[in-house]
């Protein structure tokens, strides 16, 4: 009666003695590189554990509990260079923390409850560059110790109650490139603030999420600045009236769906004629009135992004827009290709309409003023084309980079790309292709780089890819071959400048020996995610110092002589293939382990057969196929039972004859 | 003693690491529609609600959104996958912040950042039909590090 209980608490015991064993191997850091990256996240520790080296130089150590640091907290650890403490609950920096941390070059205090940091808290590091103090609780800048922070390049005091930017007198910062102020509480920016960072050059400057209302008349007069961002900031008008005189190479004023702005007029956008931009962000604004005096003063632009501002087509008139090289029109509202007015914008060489809102229709021509296009990106449009793509693309000789990846089907006629002979870089990845002649890209001598993933082609057409004598990466991925088998002539045979090909997820079964003959080049093979066996491998035999993937595939037995292939590349990926552990595969399974630093995925490669060791990874296995002493013994006894045997046997047979005579 | 041990048991397979479930949540429940969630991150759970519940859902939904972030948010993409009677109805991917076009105001929040959101979320108005759905979020950024995760049940009635 008494047995079962005490069972059951014996059983208790354990699982409660399992989970403490469990809990404690837990809090340990994980290397990420010997000696010197450890990550010892989200690990409730309440000090450095010991087993951390004190080489230790990348220490991520967020989301812990550490109330107080001082000068004993991380005294082990010297040579620190990066550390994390973003939310460890941290309330008070002591005098000295970092006394002996001289090569400490970024400190992150994110989230932390900060009630006191001493003046010499900071002191120690030689050169501290990045200080991280987003969400303190910090309202004045008087809080931050200023005593080391001649070296500072980056300062972020995001997400605090900051109301006014004016840095402390003794504050230095000649070395500051960046300083963010993203969502605090700036309202008016004074000449004095500003004058408090005159020492500072190329700086970039963040006001994202501050509701701006005023600046002082001449504050950034004669000022120069790599970036400002005045991100969602409600009045526009104030920000360009303010930024008079000053001389900005990015300026950021867009807005975000889930903040109200007032529609942008011409008069507004004024104040641009004061100042000297280079590059301006305006998405997701309305423009009101929208005209060719929209951009009266956008004449000196280098490059303007309207990404998502509700557009429908851009003013034909617009004059003096010379110097535009880059124009960003993403997720706009555009019927046709021609509604951007394109000869308005004659310098151009980057042009993107990726992820128009509406079915976009390429037209004829449309950018045929565009003769210094070097970038046309066309992606997620509902381009949909049956003759592609001469007329559409006339007259872009120069056009180095083309994008129509995610489109509708797209139609193929002979030399499509006859209009842009300098294309670098073609991708029509996930846009079904019609082709209709041999060769669509014959006239692409240029060609370096063509994404045809998931195009839906016909891969038994052996002049799909003529034309294309310096391709050195092609990527397939996605497509089919007739019954899953590259034969000896395949389409492959005319590019042989081939460095890089992927054929993943393309449904193969085998491939013939002579199937990559030719394309003597390759440095990169991607045939993941196929059916194949190992036998395939016999196509790779000329092929040396390659990163081949075969993950998951249908390899389970690597023949002896295969192994001369493999041994002769550089990195190889076996992962999630059916491999086989059993003595049919040893020599396999030797070599793999004598060789562990060729493969990848080491934790993924594992073995499906026999079952008990299903799941185990391919270097823990140990196998022993010769035959052991044991094995040895009872042979030795075999035999000398059938000797016996037929001693006996004969020696009957002697007498019985003996009998008969 | 039987009862005591038999608690005992119950206690140690529950308690220590049988696994930290997170309290289920009510978003919304009002017009014949409720919905609950569950966090299905082991490090969090995390705070949402839903302005207006009805059977016929309006656009552009207002809601309420706390978390603490526990990775960048510079790009972050939301997945939505809808399951009726075991089956899956739809699976969608939608870019909430990215590089080249930063949505919302919350996008470039930096891990450790409480984080707060009440606002529109720009979703299409549509009937739900009656039934019981499952519905699986997750927010991840360009890493592919989960922000936050939830199990949501839909009861419409």
């Amino acid at each position: 009666m008494m047995a079962p209980n005490v069972s059951c608490f014996l059983l208790a015991v354990l699982f409660s003695a399992g989970c403490n064993a469990v809990t404690s191997s837990d809090q340990m850091c994980t290397e990420k590189e010997a000696n010197k990256t450890y990550n010892c996240e989200n690990l409730g520790l309440s000090k450095i554990p010991d087993t951390l080296p004190d080489t230790t130089e990348v220490l991520e150590f967020s989301f812990n509990f550490l109330p107080t640091i001082q000068n004993t907290t991380f005294s082990r650890l010297i040579n620190l260079i990066f550390l994390d403490l973003t939310r460890c609950q941290i309330n008070w920096v002591h005098e000295d923390t970092f006394q002996s941390h001289h090569h400490l070059s970024t400190i992150v205090l994110t989230g932390n409850p900060l009630i006191f940091m001493a003046e010499t808290s900071l002191n120690g590091p030689k050169s501290l560059k990045h200080l991280f103090l987003i969400q303190t609780g910090i309202s004045n800048l008087e809080f931050i110790p200023v005593h080391n922070l001649k070296h500072l390049e980056s300062l972020h005091l995001g997400s605090n109650h900051i109301s006014s930017i004016n840095f402390p007198k003794d504050f230095p910062t000649y070395n500051l490139k960046v300083v963010d102020f993203q969502n605090n509480a700036i309202q008016h920016l004074t000449g004095q603030d500003m004058d408090s960072l005159k020492q500072a050059t190329n700086l970039s400057l963040s006001f994202n999420g501050n509701n701006i209302k005023a600046i002082e008349p001449g504050a950034f007069h004669s000022k120069v600045f790599q970036s400002l961002n005045f991100g969602g900031t409600f009045d526009l008008p104030i920000i360009l009236r303010g930024l008079q005189n000053s001389t900005i190479q990015s300026l950021w004023l867009g807005t975000f769906e889930d903040l109200d702005d007032q529609d942008l007029s011409p008069d507004m956008l004024q104040g641009l004629c004061e100042m000297s931009v280079e590059s301006i962000n305006l998405q997701k604004h309305h423009f009101s009135d929208f005209s060719s005096s929209t951009f009266r003063c956008f004449t000196q632009l280098q490059e303007l992004d309207l990404t998502a501002a509700h557009l429908e087509e851009l003013p034909s008139e617009i004059k003096g827009m010379n110097s535009l090289k880059k124009l960003v029109l993403n997720a706009n509202k555009f019927d046709e290709l021609c509604q951007i007015n394109a000869a308005n914008f004659p310098s151009l060489t980057h042009l993107y309409i990726k992820g128009n809102l509406k079915k976009l229709d390429l037209g004829a021509g449309c950018l045929e003023k565009l003769e210094n296009l070097q970038e046309l990106d066309l992606s997620h449009s509902d381009i949909e084309v049956s003759s592609c793509c001469n007329l559409q693309l006339k007259s872009l000789h120069h056009l180095q980079y083309l994008n129509l990846s995610y489109n509708e089907p797209l139609g193929f006629q002979s030399q499509a790309f006859k209009e842009c002979p300098q294309l670098q870089l073609l991708d029509l990845a996930f846009t079904h292709l019609h082709v209709n002649v041999q060769s669509p890209f014959q006239s692409l001598g240029l060609l370096q780089v063509l994404n045809l993933s998931y195009c839906f082609l016909d891969m038994s057409n052996q002049h799909l890819l003529a034309g294309l004598q310096d391709l050195r990466h092609l990527n397939l991925q996605g497509n089919h071959f007739q019954q899953g088998n590259i034969p000896k002539t395949n389409l492959l045979q005319t590019v042989g400048s081939l460095e890089t090909l992927i054929l993943s997820s393309c449904n193969l079964l085998s491939i013939d020996q002579q199937a990559f003959h030719g394309l003597g080049k390759m440095t990169h093979v991607d045939l993941s995610h196929n059916n194949l066996t190992g036998s395939s491998l016999g196509a790779l035999s000329h092929l040396k110092g390659l990163y081949l993937n075969l993950a998951s595939n249908c390899i389970s037995i690597i023949p002896p002589q295969l192994l001369a292939i493999l041994s002769q590349q550089s990195t190889i990926n076996l992962s999630h293939n059916p491999l086989e552990c059993t003595c049919s595969n040893s020599r396999f399974l030797t070599w793999y382990k004598e060789n562990l630093q060729k493969f990848e995925s080491l934790e993924e490669t594992v073995c499906a057969n026999p079952p008990r060791l299903r799941g185990v990874k391919l270097s823990a296995v140990k196998l022993s196929c010769r035959i052991t002493a044991v094995g040895i013994f009872f042979f030795i006894v075999f035999f000398l039972l059938l000797a016996l045997l037929l001693f006996w046997a004969g020696k009957f047979l002697l007498r019985w004859k003996y009998q008969h005579i | 003693m039987k009862g005591f041990a038999a608690a005992w048991l119950a206690w140690a397979l529950l308690s220590p690491c049988g696994g930290t479930a997170w309290p289920t949540h009510t978003a919304c429940r009002e017009g014949g529609l409720e919905v609950l969630y569950q966090s299905c991150d082991p490090l969090q759970d995390f705070g949402f609600s839903a302005d207006q519940c009805s059977k016929q859902l309006k656009p552009n939904l207002n809601v309420r959104f706390g978390l603490i972030l526990r990775e960048d948010m510079k790009e972050l993409f939301l997945n939505v996958a809808l399951i009726n009677k075991g089956s899956s109805v739809f699976d969608y991917s939608y870019p909430v912040c990215e590089r080249d076009q930063p949505k919302f105001s919350f996008c470039g929040r930096r891990k450790g950042e409480q984080f707060y959101y009440a606002g529109p979320v720009n979703n299409p108005g549509f009937a739900i039909p009656e039934g019981e759905y499952q519905v699986m979020l997750k927010l991840y950024n360009e890493n592919g590090s989960t922000l936050a995760c939830a199990n949501a049940t839909v009861i419409c009635s």
